[in-house]
């Protein structure tokens, strides 16, 4: 199979998960009684009304009355032509309300990921080079720190010594500043900082322990031989090989950070993110909303872990197409 | 990693060794039918016989009742002592071995040392003390050795001194908004992590091994799309996927506990696959081939035994995961807020931080500790048991 041919199997492949993962939702929803209908049902009781025909009416306004493969075909045409509903609790489309809140979550989200990928490895590839120093036992020390505290809590802890003993943060975030301001590198410093701390582990201890492999490799022995300075050895020798089984678990330990923690990391400062955006909805019940995120989210993992494969096979040329 | 055989070849009991038909139970699987009978007549009468709402033990006169979650990890506790303690009491010679190479590691030991607590707490706890009670006039006691401003607490409990109320041994580690005493909820919370960590450990490998082994022995097509189904698997947003059940459907501890293990086998399948494949190509595989084994025999008596010891190191560190979810769950309020878990109470302290912050600060730090000690065995138990993995990562 030559690279074209697996590229497309590939993403073919994602375009399928990305399909049973709408269907399972659907499915999910489907099932379950729909809040709206009830609403309507509680509404009409209340207003001394019949309740059965408010529910036969909401229903009939939803379309719920049609065959379950009707509804099927509808909802995965909406999904994939971005048509994603009304958001009834925000008054606005779904897709709107998702865009607005990335414009939150990408600040933050940015500087947080490009941090990682350049602190994560180079430390890393440091702590091996002085392995079982003081540094290296500080690294390792602090990588677990990060990797054990929980984020949430880790935030609250922040949030209490910085925003209300301290006073050098907003406790609550405040979306008036311009994006490159002062004023917001403060108050997302500490957001920054929680998940970087969080995300950086993982990274510190796979780059160690790779780049130990090719510390003594015949080619270093051979670079140093010839005079090649250290920072230019490591540089080009140990950190290239070390970049490439990173990759792999680089992109999953930070979607699946993503996808956790972005949530817990806005709730607790205030960020009215993509990860706020959901808790709410699901506060408020609104189904379509909460639809429109969930499915946000699983594109980006699905569409994180095309890359991730992508990656890989482009950076390593010894993996054949034939294996996976 | 032999987990059968004696020290000395010529010591082997061969007629014990060829007792090896399917229905010859050792002492391990009598033990387990032993105890899961009792067990299992209990869940059956206090599903059917007794109501919803009757305690479990009222026959012999205890109030205390058993939700499915309980029976389920009473379950996994017998699995765990007639499958893995027990086994390691009658293999002294590996035992012995294993320790020796685990003891090097002090981090882990120490971890090994607080996991311990946490789970004998988890277990005793419950039985030798009473679940926390309200009581408003005790609220906000600060932390013994601790003091806060007499405005405080409702009313001091200790003794108060320059104006400022300090903590008694009486609440050793403060009390809740409720007047609860934060110490016994913390045991308390012992028990909901210890449920977690061995209840999804359990389906988690069952799944995991049998699917694993399966793929590898069916081979071919069935291979392709068993490996297939677990790409999805992984790349399912468990974590967005059960905000959705919740807000459908509602649920509890158990809820959580079916759908994370339910999602998170697929690593262990893929491992255990790999894994399988390529014990299936050793010598001894096919010097019991030769000698007439089964397919059933074979990966019962070699591939599950081998592939089983190795992830051991894979299952540890999965627990942190779901301590973390559960946690996170109950932070954000759509957790099941009757289960007293760390969580919840981390998210009732939430609002008193600023003037009470030992309520989320004590779980907070036993959370922090117990995901740590979990890292750090997992790590430990990577190296006594793989001695080959240490040597490449060297």
């Amino acid at each position: 199979m030559g690279f074209g041919r697996y590229v497309t199997a590939r993403v073919l492949w994602a375009g399928v998960v990305s399909l049973i993962i709408t269907t399972i939702t659907f499915l999910l929803l489907s099932a379950a009684p729909n809040p709206d209908v009830q609403r309507a049902a509680t509404q009409a009781a209340l207003q001394g009304g019949d309740p059965a025909e408010a529910v036969e009416r909401a229903r009939e306004l939803r379309g719920l009355d049609e065959p379950l493969y009707v509804r099927y075909f509808d909802f995965v045409q909406g999904v994939y032509t971005l048509d994603w509903g009304w958001s009834s609790s925000r008054s606005q489309p779904v897709i709107e309300a998702v865009g607005n809140a990335l414009y939150y979550t990408a600040q933050y989200s940015i500087p947080w990921t490009i941090l990682t990928v350049i602190l994560g490895p180079l430390v890393g590839v440091y702590s091996a080079a002085n392995m079982y120093s003081w540094r290296d036992h500080a690294a390792t020390g602090f990588a677990f720190f990060g990797y054990a505290i929980p984020n949430f809590f880790f935030g609250i802890i922040l949030l209490l010594i910085f925003g209300v003993w301290l006073e050098v943060i907003p406790i609550v975030y405040n979306t008036d500043v311009a994006v490159f301001s002062v004023e917001n590198a403060i108050q997302l410093a500490i957001p920054v900082f929680v998940l970087v701390t969080g995300s950086i582990g993982a990274v510190m201890r796979v780059s160690r322990n790779e780049s130990a492999e090719f510390q003594n490799a015949d080619f270093m022995k051979t670079a140093k031989a010839k005079g090649v300075s250290p920072l230019r050895a490591y540089a080009y020798h140990v950190m290239r090989p070390t970049l490439v089984p990173l990759s792999t678990t680089l992109v999953g330990q930070l979607l699946a950070l993503f996808l956790g923690s972005s949530l817990l990391v806005e709730v607790v400062f205030g960020i009215p993110g993509l990860g706020r955006l959901t808790f709410e909805a699901l506060l408020s019940q609104d189904t379509n909303l909460v639809l429109g995120t969930t499915l946000f989210f699983t594109f980006v993992a699905v569409v994180g872990n095309l890359i991730e494969d992508l990656v890989f096979t482009v950076l390593d040329p010894r993996i054949s197409y034939d294996d996976r | 990693m032999a987990t059968e055989g004696s020290e000395r070849f010529d010591q082997v009991d061969w007629s014990d060794l060829s007792r090896s038909g399917r229905f010859d139970l050792s002492i391990n699987s009598i033990g387990m039918l032993l105890t899961t009978l009792p067990l299992a007549l209990l869940a059956v009468y206090d599903t059917q016989f007794i109501g919803d709402r009757t305690p479990t033990f009222e026959f012999i006169g205890l109030d205390r009742t058993f939700e499915a979650v309980d029976f389920f990890f009473i379950f996994t506790l017998f699995l765990a002592f007639w499958y893995l303690v027990l086994p390691l009491y009658q293999n002294p010679r590996m035992t012995r071995y294993y320790w020796k190479e685990f003891k090097r590691n002090r981090p882990a030991v120490v971890s090994m040392v607080w996991l311990g607590i946490v789970f004998v707490g988890g277990i005793i706890g419950p039985l030798v003390m009473s679940a926390p009670q309200q009581e408003l006039l005790v609220a906000y006691q600060p932390p013994v050795f601790t003091s806060v401003v007499e405005s405080t607490p409702a009313t001091c409990v200790g003794e108060v001194m320059n104006g400022r109320c300090h903590g008694t041994w009486e609440y050793p580690l403060g009390t809740t908004n409720a007047g609860r005493d934060v110490f016994t909820m913390i045991v308390y919370g012992m028990t909901i992590s210890m449920q977690i960590a061995f209840i999804t450990t359990t389906i988690v490998a069952t799944i995991g091994i049998t699917f694993g082994t399966l793929s590898a022995y069916s081979g071919g097509w069935v291979d392709e799309i068993m490996m297939r189904f677990v790409d999805i698997i992984l790349s399912f947003p468990t974590f967005l996927m059960f905000l959705l059940i919740l807000y459908i459907y509602g649920g509890g501890l158990g809820m959580f506990i079916v759908v994370f293990s339910l999602f998170a086998w697929g690593g262990t399948a893929r491992y255990v696959r790999s894994k399988s494949l390529s014990i299936s190509e050793e010598e001894f595989i096919k010097a019991s081939r030769i000698s007439g084994a089964s397919t059933y025999q074979v990966i019962r008596g070699h591939v599950v035994p081998n592939v089983a010891s190795s992830i051991i190191t894979q299952l540890t560190l999965l627990i942190p995961g779901f301590l973390l979810f559960e946690a996170q769950l109950a932070f954000l309020g759509v957790g099941d807020s009757t289960v007293p878990s760390w969580g919840q109470l981390i998210s009732a302290g939430r609002s008193d931080l600023s003037y009470a912050p030992w309520i989320v600060l004590a779980p907070g730090i036993v959370l922090f500790l117990t995901i740590l000690a979990f890292n750090f065995l997992g790590d430990a138990l990577l190296d006594a048991l793989n001695p080959e993995a240490e040597a490449e990562s060297e």
